[in-house]
């Protein structure tokens, strides 16, 4: 959290406009007229931008968009999705090679991968701002772009329950509180409608999630996938793993005899392909034997707005 | 022969491959096996002993033939480029979009890249109408560079995830050993084997030297090229079963030749089956250290083996061929 509240230092407060304007109407002059006339005219501005403020919209606002970041690099992917669907994705001048979503992203210049960013890349593209995660990015990079007084903010949500306040965090850094607000309201209501089904389901399902299945690898604790599954009261037949993908044992899986094996969409190979030999080799699994297998999208893979689909796609598989 | 040695040694790889079958973090037991257990038991675990025992036997024979043809302690067969030849080959293929084979392609691929790329060496190491030790370590380790340059090329290039996993894969995984690929590679295997028994008083006489060879009446430039393919029959196999392992080619002869001797006649099928208990071995200890993650069993090899090589490194002369 001090991490998060330290990246805060470097946008403008609305007391720092607040001296911009008292510098402006500061101006002394020498001779009576010219100070009358400079008075005059900075009384005239000042009554203007008065008016301006109570027609157009409340202060702080105006402030922000004064100051608002116009050139933005998004670092992950997750992040590129959820500045487009804040309404700036004509902000952001910058995106890696991984960012693939909205598919108005791919046309961005690239900067390189998540974790091996091409700093020149960034500096060229002279961005007001980047925005780097602690789930990918590698901290010496951070360091770097401080080091070349570049502006950065550090996403820190990765659990589902943190995706809508790092979304309020995240808009109100670029200046736009209201689309921000609006998204993750939509988020948090999402999350409840399938929180309140979830209590109407009743019996525990145990269900795995297969990332890629050869060699085995699945969702474990820590991954949005895991949040979902609990969040519609599923068991998760890798809670137990210590990490967010972990190379699983298909002995342990087929031990835990799940009631529905679920397989994200792999990028590059069509998956159904690469899942036949482990699904052969799990054919005596309750899931495969009733035919409780259920092909997904990528939804899930990424702690961004569209996680909402991927649960209801979750739910429908299980259904 | 040191026949006690003998004994101590098969009772060991005849334990191992039993600790393999019903050890690990669930033990399962063979007086009462449960639907479920005998499930796990016939294809899970046989397929993956199987496997380990054909790639370890594959790889510590090629690795006792190597070190004998090339007369080089050191040799060992990924170090002719044979195993990243094999990687770029099947990476290349997955990102050409290549997958008519099911979970064919991959091991399929990777015997191409591993049989193309033995040839290659083969034809580096040809000059004067024989294969010439020096030239093919040298043309193998400047392939092995290129290949392996190349395929770090393609995966820092690649934002392919799929890619990426796919080469997870040949850091040496038996989780997904099957049984649909064990056949065709144990024939390859089988044949290897049999053409290196049948020289390995041949490879004998060469480890003492060409003229010495030449002039005990064996045709030396014949046997080494057979040998070579013996050899690169056996890797290709082995990689294309599952992915690279390192250091079994290497070690395993030069345990054995600690334990037993270094007889060819002995020291073939000894390393091989060593390497075939090591690597069942290695697979125990990587499903078994941190479950119910699995650690790859070529990283598992090399953190076992590389302790006991530095061993046997401080003992004198053992590290001869």
């Amino acid at each position: 959290m001090i991490t998060a509240d330290k990246k805060y230092e470097y946008y403008f407060t609305a007391e720092d406009a607040e001296e911009v304007r008292t510098n402006d109407s500061d101006g002394q002059g020498t001779s009576g007229l010219k100070t009358a006339l400079i008075r005059f005219l900075s009384a005239f501005i000042c009554v203007k931008i008065i008016l301006l403020l109570i027609v157009c919209s409340p202060p702080a606002l105006a402030a922000e968009r004064i100051t608002a970041p116009q050139r933005i690099i998004s670092l992950s992917p997750a992040t590129t999705e959820i500045l487009f669907s804040l309404g700036l994705g004509d902000r952001v001048v910058g995106v890696t090679s991984f960012c693939d979503h909205p598919p108005e992203a791919k046309k961005k210049a690239k900067i390189g991968g998540m974790s091996n960013p091409s700093l020149e890349a960034i500096v060229g593209l002279k961005p007001d701002i980047v925005v780097m995660t602690t789930d990918g990015n590698p901290r010496e990079v951070d360091d770097r772009l401080r080091g070349m007084s570049l502006k950065t903010y550090v996403w820190t949500a990765r659990t589902l329950a943190e995706l809508p306040r790092g979304i309020r965090e995240l808009a109100g850094v670029m200046g736009v509180k209201e689309n921000g607000e609006k998204l993750a309201r939509e988020m948090e209501e999402g999350i409840e409608k399938f929180r309140s089904q979830k209590t109407g389901a009743g019996s525990q399902k145990k269900v795995v999630y297969i990332v890629w299945p050869e060699p085995l690898l699945v969702a474990g604790p820590g991954s949005a996938i895991h949040d979902a599954m609990a969040l519609l009261g599923l068991e998760n037949i890798a809670a137990n793993a210590s990490s967010s993908y972990p190379r699983y044992s298909i002995e342990e899986l087929i031990r835990s005899s799940p009631d529905v094996l679920i397989i994200g969409k792999g990028a590059g190979m069509d998956i159904r392909t690469v899942a036949q030999g482990v699904l052969k080799k799990l054919a005596t699994v309750p899931a495969v034997k009733n035919g409780k297998v259920c092909y997904v999208s990528d939804h899930l893979y990424r702690l961004a707005p569209r996680i909402i689909q991927g649960i209801e796609e979750l739910a429908a598989c299980v259904r | 022969m040191r026949p006690v040695r003998m004994i101590i040694f098969i009772g060991v790889v005849v334990g191992i491959v039993l600790l393999a079958l019903f050890a690990g973090p669930r033990m399962v037991n063979p007086f009462s096996l449960t639907t479920m257990d005998r499930e796990i038991l016939y294809s899970i675990r046989m397929p993956r002993v199987v496997v380990a025992m054909l790639m370890g036997m594959a790889l510590g024979a090629s690795g006792a033939i190597l070190q004998g043809v090339l007369r080089n302690p050191l040799a060992d067969p990924y170090i002719l480029g044979i195993s990243s030849g094999a990687s770029l080959c099947a990476a290349l293929g997955l990102l050409s979009g290549f997958y008519y084979f099911g979970s064919m392609s991959v091991p399929l691929t990777a015997f191409i890249g591993a049989a193309l790329v033995s040839m290659l060496v083969g034809a580096f190491g040809w000059k004067r109408g024989g294969l010439w030790p020096e030239r093919l370590l040298l043309a193998g380790i400047g392939l092995n560079f290129l290949f392996s340059a190349v395929l770090m090329l393609l995966m820092s290039v690649s934002s392919d995830e799929g890619l990426r996993r796919a080469v997870l894969w040949m850091f040496g995984d038996l989780s997904m050993a099957d049984w649909s690929l064990i056949p065709t590679a144990a024939i390859f295997i089988v044949i290897g084997m049999g053409l290196v028994l049948s020289r390995s008083r041949a490879l004998n006489a060469m480890i003492l030297g060409d003229e010495f060879a030449h002039s005990l009446g064996f045709a030396v430039q014949r046997e080494r090229l057979i040998l070579f393919g013996a050899m690169a029959l056996m890797t290709s196999a082995s990689v294309s079963l599952g992915g690279t392992i390192g250091f079994i080619g290497l070690l395993m002869p030069h345990i054995v030749r600690f334990l037993l001797g270094a007889d060819s006649r002995l020291l073939v099928p000894a390393s091989a089956v060593a390497g075939g208990a090591f690597l069942c071995f290695a697979d125990l200890v990587g499903r078994s250290l941190m479950p119910p993650m699995e650690l790859p069993s070529g990283t598992v090899t090399a953190v076992f083996g590389a302790p006991y090589f530095l061993y046997l490194l401080r003992r004198k002369d053992v590290l001869s061929i």
